[in-house]
């Protein structure tokens, strides 16, 4: 990726990225083949089962909505050099967030309050993230490993909130208080939970593309990502630039998570968001750190997972199949042999 | 006499429960000098704690079962290994990737065999056999209380630590192992390959992690989903704080050990949220690493 673009490189990463998908959907008519007792059945629903219905369809939109922001606030840090390993408590940070906007503001306009709430989501997100780029600046500790205990400080303390001061007693499930009904965001593909923040994603993947590539920010954030050292004697304030992609990534993180809440849950589940963290980096790396990649990207996996509810629903394979198939695409997606290969096979045509 | 009284079980259990710990950190430092950052440390203890507590039930020999545990969480470890060296993947994401297949494999397996995604229960497992040492060791006051009465894993553990800091420090093998970490060209001018020794690192750590994700559910008698829950990453964090040697890692350990150990005896006594108990050896790591690297660099300006 170093040096100029050749169109080539696209062509040959989009072979890489083919190639990758066949080895995970042959592994998982395999396994079906091995464990199921109706394995055609099985591998209909699995492969077109989210298309049977609006409501499958909806769903599986929707469940790409936080995945966009999350793979959106990874590509961001990794396109400057920065590892964000603090995903997973970002994203359950901004759902706190909300919950804790909208249960304070019981009766506000739910236009003005939903904004706030917003707000609320992004510095807490970027607020958590930030952290760990001041602690590289300040003391140079590691921010990838601080990130990450951070999250796991983050995941414990809003746990606490949920089972302890926003406990609603005459919910079973552990839940905060539902938010009151103005907060709910509009629905878009009835019965199905799709909502809003499928536009807001689309709005912050053509957003987040037009400042990494147009802004001057951006601009300095991609010449520190590539050499940092470079940058320095460039005039770059570098160190400006650890703790940006951070802020900007968590509150992407956090955006996403307190989105979960105002349009699909309406209430703060415990472990609502768990695996956004994660999966945004595998979906970061699928689009190549490209923002308008990342919407195909989050597609793709929440394909992955709907395809497997849809046959878990109507069968005997478990959920956990999209989890493997998500990790032999994880396993092969970097892999850049599977793309140099490509290339080379058409220079020799 | 009341402070021994309360710091004998404390640190008994303390020195119990950094094993896992001091275990998949002292695999991981293996890949870790081979220039190698795993991240998969957490996939591959979970792997090893779901198939050596499996294979030790349906074997009824805990010897064999913890052996064939430990060889299949090598192969894990291989396929990490191999898409990372030989097919040239980035390390980070592939270490993801094994993480997340260990967790979607076990609970799938564990679905097909045992027909249940919850807690699994092995009453008739045999139990790890605790290491007998002679009477008059452990009659030695304080010592003998905290450092005697464990589970032969425990024991084995530090045979390990020392094992690998020979191999480390006094082979040529180790030494390799380190010139790739620092200079892969180094090591291909003399005719080696630098994969071959990343490779052997990650089968190392498949090994140690199996060994410490196997302590994790046998003595439970039980296979629980996730049972891993952040060991590993808790172990990756230890060779760092550990400063990248088989001592500092020790040392990590026994740190990690303490205060999960206090979070245990805290849990029960003092009336703080549960949740920010367990969030205590988070934020212990965390002033760690922060002092560590001010005392660092105030040694450095002087």
């Amino acid at each position: 990726m170093k040096g100029k673009k050749k169109p080539g490189d696209f062509l040959a990463s989009l072979t890489g990225l083919a190639i990758t998908l066949l080895i995970a959907f042959g592994l998982v008519v395999a396994l079906i083949l091995i464990l199921s007792k109706t394995p055609g059945k099985m591998i209909y629903y699995f492969f077109l089962g989210p298309f049977t219905n609006t409501y499958y369809l909806g769903n599986m939109l929707n469940a790409a909505v936080p995945l966009v922001f999350s793979g959106l606030g990874m590509a961001v840090a990794f396109k400057s050099s920065v590892f964000n390993l603090g995903g997973e408590g970002q994203v359950y940070a901004g759902g706190l967030a909300v919950t804790l906007v909208c249960l304070g503001l019981p009766s506000a306009n739910g236009f003005l309050g939903g904004l706030l709430a917003v707000m609320a989501a992004l510095l807490l997100g970027g607020g958590i993230a930030g952290l760990s780029g001041f602690f590289k600046v300040k003391w140079n500790v590691d921010e990838m490993i601080s990130s990450f205990l951070i999250s796991s400080i983050v995941l414990l303390v809003v746990n606490y909130f949920i089972t302890g001061p926003l406990d609603d007693p005459g919910n079973n499930m552990l839940a905060s208080l539902p938010l009151a009904h103005q907060y709910n965001l509009m629905k878009l593909f009835s019965p199905s939970k799709l909502n809003l923040s499928a536009l807001f994603a689309i709005a912050a993947s053509a957003l987040t593309f037009l400042f990494m590539s147009r802004s001057h920010i951006g601009y300095e954030m991609r010449m520190c990502g590539l050499n940092r050292e470079f940058s320095r004697y460039g005039g770059i304030k570098v160190s400006r630039y650890l703790v940006l992609p951070m802020i900007i990534g968590g509150a992407l993180h956090g955006l996403g998570g307190g989105l979960m809440v105002l349009g699909t849950y309406q209430v703060l589940y415990k472990g609502f968001s768990f695996g956004m963290g994660w999966n945004g980096i595998a979906v970061a790396l699928i689009a190549r750190n490209n923002p308008l990649g990342v919407v195909p990207a989050a597609l793709l996996f929440a394909y992955l997972d709907a395809g497997a509810k849809a046959a878990m629903l109507n069968g005997d394979i478990t959920f956990e199949i999209a989890s493997i198939a998500q990790s032999i695409i994880f396993f092969f997606i970097t892999a850049q042999i599977l793309s140099d290969l490509a290339r080379k096979t058409r220079r020799v045509k | 006499m009341r402070n021994s009284q309360f710091a004998i079980p404390f640190l008994h259990s303390a020195i119990e429960i950094m094993t896992p710990f001091l275990l998949a950190a002292i695999g991981g430092l293996f890949t870790e000098l081979s220039g190698m950052l795993n991240i998969a440390l957490e996939g591959l203890m979970l792997a090893g704690a779901f198939f050596c507590v499996t294979f030790a039930a349906t074997t009824g020999n805990l010897f064999l079962g913890i052996l064939l545990g430990i060889l299949c969480t090598m192969l894990l470890s291989l396929l990490f290994g191999m898409t990372t060296i030989y097919l040239k993947a980035n390390v980070f994401i592939t270490g993801l990737a094994t993480n997340l297949f260990a967790s979607g494999f076990t609970v799938m397996l564990a679905f097909q065999l045992f027909g249940t995604k919850g807690v699994i229960q092995f009453p008739n497992i045999p139990r790890l056999p605790v290491l007998m040492v002679p009477d008059s060791l452990q009659r030695i006051p304080f010592v003998g209380d905290i450092l005697f009465g464990h589970n032969v894993i425990v024991y084995l553990s530090w045979l390990i630590v020392a094992i690998a800091t020979v191999v480390i420090y006094r082979t040529p093998f180790g030494m390799r192992l380190r010139g790739t970490g620092m200079n892969r060209q180094t090591i291909v001018s003399l005719g080696l390959s630098p994969g071959r020794y990343q490779l052997v690192g990650m089968l190392i750590s498949g090994f140690t992690c199996a060994l410490a994700g196997s302590m994790l559910t046998i003595q439970l008698a039980a296979f629980v989903p996730e049972i891993s829950a952040g060991r590993g990453w808790i172990a990756l964090v230890a060779i760092y704080l550990g400063n990248r040697t088989p001592a500092g890692i020790l040392v990590a350990s026994f740190i990690f050990g303490l205060s999960e150990s206090f979070s245990n005896y805290a849990q029960g006594t003092i009336r703080i949220p549960s949740d920010f108990i367990l969030a205590f050896p988070y934020l212990i790591t965390i002033v760690a690493m922060i002092l560590y690297s001010v005392w660092r660099q105030s040694r450095r300006g002087t």
